[in-house]
Parts: C-alpha cells; sequence; structure tokens
C-alpha cells in the first residue's frame, strides 16, 4: 500500500472537487501483505484526516473515522447499498438483500432474519459443539496444523450448512469452492475462471436442493430453502433466481468471513497465552474476548457505498453516483471511540464495534458467527490449552479487496494420545 | 435509572440483552422487546445497564440518570 500525489493530468472528473482541505492518496488495498499492515494503513490515515479522496480506479471517497463511518452506515437514503465495492462502480452483480435500500430491503431482510437470529442460532448451538470437538479431536495427536485451512474455514462451514439444514458433511464441496471464489474475488485477474467456476458449483448445488423442493407441499422444518420455496414477497412466490440469489451471498458472505475472524482470534490466543489463560480459568468472558477480537482485528478493512444524493459530507461536496469506502477498521480503534485502542483487553466494557457493520445491513450472522467463535475457543482450549504460532516467515494476510483473512497460520502444540 | 431504546435506530445487534440479560431480552427476529419503551433499571443492574448502552453500535440506547 503506498500513500502518494496522484499522477500528473489525472483525467479523473471527481478529482477536480476535491476541497484544499481533503487529502489526496492513492491507495490499493487488495495486494497480501504482512499481517497487521492494513490496521497500520488504517491507523495512519484516521490520525490525518477523517477524509480523503482516493485516485484509485475510478476514484472515490473514504472516510477513516468511527462517528462518520457509523453515519455512512445509518443514511441509506444518502449512502445506497446499490453498490458496495468502491472500485467496481458498475457490478455485474447483485446480492440480495445486501444490494437493496430500505424500504424494499426490509422485505427480502425479514424472509431470512428469523433463521439467523439469537433463538435460531441457540437451537443449534449443541450441534455446533459436537462439530467443534470432533475437529478438534482430529487434529489434537497432529501436535500441529494450519489454522486457516484445517479448522477456521471447515468448522463455520460445517455449523452453516447445519442451521441451513442440509448435510455438515458437504462441507467437502463447500470448502474448495469458497477458497476458490476468494481466491479470484480479491482482484487476482489469473483466478478468474476458477472463480467463476467455483461461483458455479455453489448455484448448482443449490438448484438441486431447490428442485428437490419445490414439488413439496409439506414445510420441511428447519429447513431454509423449503421455507424459502413456502415464503411470499408482495403475495407473490418468490422465483427460482431469487432464492438461488439469497443462497449464494449467504454463503459467500458467511463462511470467508468467520475463517478470517477466527485465523486472527487463535493467532492472537496463541501469542498472548495470559489471555488464554484467563479465559481458560474464566470462560464467562470468552463472549467478551471474541467481541474484542471483531473490533481490534476486524477484518472488514473497507465497506464501500454508493452516494444517492448530492451531500455535503464533513466538508467533501459529494455527489449523486459517487463512490465512498468508509474504513471500518479503522472506525473500530479509534481512539476518539476506545482508551487504549490498540491494546486487546479481554474484558471491555462499552465494546460498540462496528465489525458487523451498522445501519438496516447489520451483519445478518452476526449472532451465527459469535456462537462460531465462541464455541471455537470453548472446545479447542478444552482439548488444546497450549499452543503457539510456529513460522520462518512473517505471516502474510490477504489485501482488503475483499475481507481480510491470514493466508495460513501454522500452529504447534504438544500432540495428544 | 431509567433507560430507552430508539426504535428507530435499533437494528438488532444483540449487544445490549447479551449484556444486561436480566434486564433486556430479545425477540424472535433478535430486537430488544423494549424497542421504542422507556424502563426502569434496578439499582443492582445499573452497571449492566451503562455496559449495554455503551455497547451499542447505533447508539440507540439513553440512560437517564435519576
Amino acid at each position: 500500500m503506498t500513500t502518494t500525489e496522484p499522477a500528473p493530468g489525472n483525467p479523473l472528473d471527481i478529482s477536480a472537487r476535491v476541497p484544499a482541505g481533503c487529502p489526496v492518496i492513492h491507495l490499493d488495498a487488495s495486494p497480501p501483505r504482512e499481517v497487521g499492515s492494513h490496521w497500520q494503513k488504517a491507523n495512519e490515515l484516521r490520525e490525518i484526516s477523517p477524509t480523503f479522496f482516493n485516485t484509485h480506479a475510478q476514484g472515490y471517497w473514504v472516510f477513516t473515522r468511527y462517528d462518520e463511518v457509523r453515519e455512512m452506515y445509518q443514511h441509506p437514503e444518502i449512502f445506497s447499498s446499490e453498490v458496495i465495492i468502491p472500485w467496481d462502480p458498475e457490478p455485474a452483480y447483485r446480492f440480495v438483500p445486501t444490494q437493496i435500500d430500505p424500504p424494499e430491503h426490509s422485505k427480502y431482510r425479514q424472509l431470512i432474519s428469523r433463521w439467523f437470529a439469537p433463538n435460531a442460532v441457540k437451537r443449534i448451538a449443541p450441534q455446533a459443539h459436537e462439530i467443534g470437538r470432533r475437529l478438534v479431536a482430529d487434529l489434537a495427536p497432529k501436535g500441529s496444523c494450519d489454522f486457516v485451512a484445517d479448522f477456521a474455514m471447515r468448522m463455520p462451514t460445517e455449523i452453516f450448512l447445519t442451521i441451513l439444514g442440509v448435510p455438515h458433511s458437504d462441507a467437502d464441496l463447500f470448502v474448495p469452492w469458497v477458497e476458490d471464489f476468494f481466491a479470484g474475488f480479491g482482484g487476482d485477474l489469473e483466478q478468474q475462471e476458477t472463480m467463476v467456476a467455483a461461483l458455479g458449483g455453489i448455484k448448482q448445488y443449490w438448484v438441486d436442493v431447490l428442485e428437490a423442493r419445490r414439488g413439496e407441499t409439506e414445510l420441511r422444518e428447519n429447513d431454509l430453502v423449503s421455507h424459502l420455496v413456502h415464503s411470499t414477497v408482495d403475495d407473490q412466490p418468490l422465483g427460482d433466481d431469487l432464492i438461488l440469489d439469497i443462497l449464494t451471498v449467504l454463503v459467500l458472505a458467511g463462511l470467508d468471513t468467520t475463517r478470517g475472524q477466527l485465523g486472527y482470534l487463535f493467532r492472537h490466543l496463541a501469542e498472548n497465552p495470559d489471555d488464554r489463560h484467563r479465559l481458560i480459568a474464566e470462560p464467562g468472558l470468552i463472549p467478551s474476548a471474541v467481541e474484542e477480537s471483531l473490533r481490534l482485528y476486524t477484518i472488514i478493512f473497507g465497506d464501500g457505498r454508493i452516494v444517492a444524493q448530492d451531500t455535503d459530507f464533513h466538508g467533501c461536496p459529494l455527489r449523486k453516483g459517487d463512490m465512498v469506502y468508509g474504513l471500518v477498521s479503522g472506525a473500530n480503534r479509534d481512539p476518539r471511540m476506545y482508551e487504549n485502542p490498540d491494546d486487546f483487553i479481554v474484558d471491555r466494557v462499552a465494546n460498540n464495534h462496528l465489525g458487523f457493520a451498522g445501519g438496516p445491513h447489520r451483519c445478518l450472522g452476526a449472532h451465527l458467527a459469535r456462537m462460531v467463535m465462541q464455541v471455537a475457543v470453548e472446545e479447542w482450549l478444552a482439548v488444546i490449552p497450549d499452543f503457539e504460532v510456529v513460522t520462518q516467515t512473517p505471516l502474510m494476510e490477504r489485501g482488503g479487496g475483499a475481507m481480510l483473512t491470514l493466508c495460513t497460520l501454522p500452529l504447534s502444540w504438544e500432540a495428544t494420545a | 435509572m431509567k433507560l430507552s431504546v430508539d426504535g428507530a435506530l435499533c437494528r438488532g445487534h444483540g449487544r445490549c440483552y447479551t449484556l444486561a440479560e436480566d434486564l433486556l431480552e430479545d425477540d424472535d427476529e433478535g430486537f430488544v422487546t423494549a424497542r421504542g419503551q422507556i424502563i426502569d433499571v434496578p439499582p443492582d443492574q445499573e452497571d449492566d445497564a451503562r455496559n449495554a448502552a455503551g455497547s451499542c453500535p447505533e447508539r440507540a440506547i439513553t440512560l437517564i440518570e435519576a
């Protein structure tokens, strides 16, 4: 990542509108970097200015501080979700309900919000524990693993499939699809074919499930696809395309993200035995430690929106159609909001992080993700209380073009019989 | 102390009823049931109420100190 002056004669039309008080940067956050680089960059930018203009791609505005990022999330009438990747202002895809604005948004959101509410998550907690326990038991005798590939991807995938009501063993299919999809999604052009093939695999899986549910008159209990088949929006049944869009976005939004958060949390626990031992002694603090990891190790480097109406926003003359990028990772470490913002405080109070976004698009899977992370910590520490990161080279993280995740996390511990 | 939840701002993050579990509860969609209401906070739950209010990412919770 570099912060430089724009090239002379830059033809960007928005540049002409950038006011004197708004610094101009050229920041491409997509290449992999050494772990922590993205948060460091977000910290640096936040302390220079609350707003920037970034000449990356077609050019977009950047907001760096907590209050401004929350304001972006809470005003969908100004900051529309119709486009959410700032360097791709005319996307070829449309995620539902991710890219639908209020008031239409709530119709689609309500179709699935109960499915991921705390009560629904509690229902599958026993199975989640079982899944976590089995995966840890498989790894424990080995004495080492790549946590990211061997555990962090597998566990959320199995639990996700369980809550949707399909076999958790189909994680064998989903894990490689999700890996392949995100290899290309970050912008690596060589991976585009693999990405398209993976998306095709995911879609075909749901086409087959949908076909099996379509002719059924009886609603299958605890089966999301069956529930969608029997649902209506504006008194109309949902078409296959809409159902497939919803299912695909759940897969893409839910699995890679939880993997990313788990990797950073377990790296922290590996490198901070005091925190680890405290959680073993006081398991009641695990939920609070999970929240703190979501704040400090935010995998959403930034979140994008498209401006829906001309607005003066903290001195930036935004025009309809401009793209904006709120640096969530920087907001969550804003010293204006948090004491000791760069420290991991296991029992932090008043932790109002935006790690699950805010406003109408607050992460639908937040309650599920929290439960998965809490169960992972509980089940892992019960069997492997002491472990460390073993690597000769610095850990790398995937760029913030999609969501941050450690590329690998080699962990080692005393093998148990 | 009294606590009020702004129903228009609440987005169902679930931080409040997790942190103040004896004071607040959730509905089937994951929203706090006290949305749009003002409730009394018993003296022994004031710390939980403060943590709940401070942990709301939407600033939807207001405390009225007696």
